[in-house]
């Protein structure tokens, strides 16, 4: 494959982009947009949000499908990932909507079949609506007279452990859980008081017959612009306009952290594959990672130029063990629908590589998360958490120190590691475990990539601390109720003026730019002519949306290949 | 008129309306939106308004008429006002204001930053004038001694290091530099953050432009940063949004879009910087609307008590904090005509 020359002039729009991983391409053949492809005049602000959602259609074939907002339309296709797409004017949807606008939609993941799927999609006017985009019988609304809420819907999503249920966000600093299944009365709700805490209160509707919302949560001051269920389903991640990352045990209704932004609004966020670091993206123009549990900030990356819309970590890439390729390490998705996609990786490489495979996958060898983010800047970022720097940051007494305003900061990155070095890392990692620090991790990754050929290996290693710690699991796990993690709240509660954002400043919620670690994006490119709205990343590819309505896949190193020879 | 006022003020409610607060609008005498604009932020601009007014006080008996006294009496009728809403002709303000400088002496549209700088350094020159006893009308400027700061200077005066190292002898010299706001060069779909960051790139002095280099006694190639010493008291970011291009031999407007947030902390500060993690909130924007300097309109949108207010000319509109994003700017490179935050005024939180 002759590849082209990289972009030339400034303003022009970069087709791929080299990693250590390899050369990621666009698929021109695969973009998908409204079936016109005329240029949406982007000036509604609603940005433009992509949403995936497989089914199994037996005999080991699944299909994939997307859905996409663009202005006041909505679309849902089949996606053919890196092959070319489908025939834009055939939509499995499409829904034009007056007065309000779509801002957000998520797939139900859990009741999915070959011919059915459940879509809720958030609107500008506070309404909810669910379809079944491919049966379309059903159709239901909820908040349809804007009685519980009448401000923009920003962001939507099914309630990892009860598929019935899901959680809405608003412009006004609320979220409300519904069900599914219930109606929403024809009064507009009464509430009363449930719980509350520091910077937030929950409370519940005050009626004879239940009916939704099922709890209101008041989150901090100012719009709520996006919340994440930890890969676990136990925790959930907000942030808000006003500055703040709020983590919450979401069974309890506990506050289990906070962060606060070097300044202005967190607009994005998004939790590694193994539950064990936060990473949010704002209006001061920097990424900053969030230890889930050591409750600090680990680093600030710098790159992009304006706001950071959207952050996600790569759960595929975000364990890197050799120079020549990514390994799988399991996913959200994966977990939630027991698929095993990772195995069609391990049989492409040989058997060493496989048995090595396994040790991932019990999250011993996790030397670098991956991480990529889209901003206002038309940017795409591709960022390395490496263990070295997460180390840096914990030890505080560094001797060294990157500051900003220079910018000619260079830190180490995993690629820069020799690989003896990452092995070893396989050592430091049994030993954090062994101090009780990432239970979770275990777990987690045991669940995710649980298969028979490694189910053995992981147990040995979760049970002999389980029985350590003589903790009860009720699902998962629960970090809450360990005493170290009540500490640390306490603490966290007692520096967390919720109004005074200033003196958090040099506290593990918000420390001064010398006092972590600046990161430096690996990948920074720019790939559109307008603002980026969306990044998913997924296993032969990833995918990103842009203002104007443009929906772009790019191939991962290897992934786009077979496209080009069928 | 009188609607659109009673109409404010039932849309924020009585209960809600704050004490001693007042929402005029100002009558337009053709042309002077670049002046009400920039009134109105600093009306709401809360440390100056309120040294506006005591000068006010301190200065009753006060017969001579300068910018100053027609500052304050134009301050002091807005805050003295019985009803909380309304508009009020800033006539004896504009009146002076032609008299003392000819470029205001017409009906034509200013620029509502070259104004600004104007009535700063006048107000300025006059408290100085005041403070060394002589009298203010020669005060343009002939006294070389170095002036007394005076409140304008607490409010809005920064610093900048200017760091200049010399490429043959690596000499370092900085030189330090009073600002009452900083212009910076605007780029399509950055923030204004990224845009300070610009405004502090280090640029070297090549060709023409060489150094004079003190240690090596002649013109070398040199490399220039200049960094933010001293954080004001409020940050006054005027966005370079008119472009003088050569081909038309005349000023265009670039309306790229500009995103500023409503909390600001600096990061292009100098390493011997003494507060340099001061946080800011935005509290006032100068927006211009249209496709060229001197065509258009100046409208501004300003905090107060925690709402948002949009004062075009006479009219006063009460909107939402998420409306302030209609006033970044236009990611499109096509069009010219826009609705953008010109000037930006950022007010130090402690």
């Amino acid at each position: 494959m002759a590849a082209p020359s990289e972009g030339g002039s400034k303003d022009e729009l970069k087709t791929h982009f080299g990693t250590r991983e390899g050369t990621y391409k666009l698929m021109p053949l695969s973009e998908y947009s409204k079936p016109s492809r005329v240029a949406y005049n982007g000036q509604t602000n609603t940005p433009v949000k992509v949403s995936f959602v497989k089914s199994n259609d037996g005999n080991g074939s699944a299909t994939d499908r997307i859905c996409f907002n663009v202005g006041r339309e909505l679309y849902v296709y089949v996606y053919k990932g890196v092959k070319k797409a489908v025939d834009l004017t055939k939509p499995i949807d499409k829904r034009i909507y007056k007065g309000t606008l779509p801002t957000c939609h998520d797939f139900n993941q859990h009741y999915v079949t070959s011919d059915s799927v459940l879509l809720l999609v958030g609107f500008t006017a506070g309404q909810v609506q669910l379809i079944d985009p491919i049966k379309k019988e059903i159709s239901k609304l909820y908040n349809e007279e804007r009685m519980i809420d009448k401000t923009k819907v920003t962001c939507i999503k099914w309630i990892p452990q009860s598929p019935n249920q899901f959680l809405v966000s608003h412009a006004s600093g609320q979220m409300y859980v519904y069900n599914e299944e219930l109606p929403c009365g024809l009064a507009a709700p009464h509430y009363q008081p449930f719980k509350s805490g520091e910077g937030f209160s929950i409370y519940t509707c005050k009626t004879k017959s239940t009916r939704n919302p099922l709890y209101r949560w008041i989150v901090g001051q100012g719009a709520i612009h996006e919340f994440a269920f930890s890969p676990c389903s136990v925790y959930l991640a907000i942030v808000s306009q006003d500055g703040y990352l709020r983590v919450y045990n979401y069974n309890s209704m506990e506050v289990i952290g906070t962060m606060k932004s070097y300044f202005g609004g967190l607009l994005c966020v998004s939790w590694s594959p193994d539950g064990r670091f936060i990473v949010t993206g704002g209006e001061d123009d920097l990424v900053t990672v969030w230890s889930f549990h050591e409750r600090r900030v680990v680093c600030r990356g710098q790159g992009h130029k304006s706001w950071v819309n959207v952050v996600s970590f790569d759960f595929y890439t975000s364990c890197v063990c050799d120079d020549m390729g990514c390994d799988f390490n399991g996913s959200e998705e994966d977990y939630h629908s027991s698929r095993h996609c990772h195995t069609k990786e391990s049989v492409q490489k040989n058997g060493s590589d496989s048995n090595r495979n396994s040790l991932d996958g019990n999250g011993l060898n996790i030397t670098s998360y991956r991480f990529g983010s889209i901003g206002q800047d038309t940017m795409l970022c591709l960022w390395d958490l490496t263990e070295d720097i997460i180390k840096q940051s914990a030890g505080r007494s560094r001797t060294s120190i990157s500051t900003l305003s220079n910018s000619a900061s260079c830190l180490p990155r995993c690629n820069s590691l020799p690989n003896s070095q990452k092995r070893n890392s396989i050592g430091n990692d049994v030993s954090a475990h062994a101090e009780g620090n990432s239970n979770a991790n275990t777990h987690q990754i045991q669940n995710a990539v649980m298969n028979a050929t490694n189910k053995f290996a992981t147990l040995s290693v979760a049970d002999r601390k389980e029985s350590q710690e003589k903790k009860e699991h009720k699902r998962n796990f629960s970090l809450a109720s360990r005493n170290t993690d009540k500490v640390n709240m306490l603490k966290s509660n007692h520096v967390k003026p919720v109004d005074d954002s200033i003196k958090l400043l040099g506290t593990l919620s918000c420390p001064r730019l010398d006092e972590v670690p600046i990161l430096e994006p690996l990948v920074y490119k720019k790939i559109a002519q307008e603002r980026l709205t969306s990044l998913v990343f997924r296993e032969e590819c990833l995918v990103t949306a842009c203002q104007e309505g443009l929906v772009y896949t790019w191939a991962r190193p290897g992934k786009g290949v077979s496209f080009w020879y069928t | 008129m009188g609607a659109n006022a009673s109409q404010l003020e039932k849309e924020i409610g009585s209960e809600q309306f704050p004490i001693n607060e007042h929402y005029f609008g100002l009558v337009n005498f053709g042309n002077t939106c670049y002046c009400n604009s920039v009134l109105q932020a600093l009306y709401f601009c809360r440390s100056f308004r309120e040294k506006v007014l005591q000068y006010k006080q301190l200065q009753k008996n006060q017969k001579k008429e300068t910018l100053l006294t027609c500052l304050a009496d134009l301050f002091f009728s807005i805050a003295t006002q019985k009803k909380k809403v309304g508009t009020i002709a800033p006539k004896k303000f504009i009146t002076r204001l032609r008299k003392e400088n000819e470029q205001f002496d017409n009906y034509m549209q200013q620029d509502a930053h070259e104004f600004l700088n104007y009535l700063l350094n006048t107000v300025a020159d006059l408290l100085q004038a005041e403070k060394q006893g002589t009298k203010p009308k020669n005060s343009s400027g002939d006294s070389k001694a170095k002036p007394d700061p005076t409140w304008v200077h607490d409010i809005f005066q920064g610093t900048l290091t200017n760091e200049t190292r010399c490429l043959n002898c690596e000499t370092v010299s900085s030189k330090d530099e009073d600002f009452l706001d900083l212009s910076v060069d605007v780029e399509q779909n950055t923030s204004i953050t990224h845009c300070l960051i610009g405004f502090s790139n280090t640029e070297t002095l090549c060709a023409e432009h060489k150094y004079y280099c003190e240690v090596c006694c002649s013109k070398q190639e040199a490399q220039k940063r200049m960094r933010v010493k001293k954080l004001p008291q409020i940050l006054a970011l005027h966005l370079k949004r008119f472009k003088y291009m050569e081909q038309l031999s005349r000023y265009i407007k670039v309306s790229y879009r500009v995103v500023f947030p409503l909390e600001l902390r600096l990061f292009n500060t100098s390493d011997d910087a003494c507060n340099p993690e001061r946080m800011y909130d935005l509290v006032a924007v100068v927006v211009h609307c249209g496709s060229g300097p001197n065509r258009g309109h100046y409208i501004s949108i300003v905090k107060s008590h925690g709402f948002w207010l949009l004062f075009d000319d006479d009219i006063v509109d009460k909107i939402e904090a998420s409306q302030i994003e209609e006033f970044y700017g236009i990611p499109s490179d096509m069009q010219k005509n826009s609705e953008s935050g010109y000037i930006l005024f950022y007010q130090s939180r402690e």
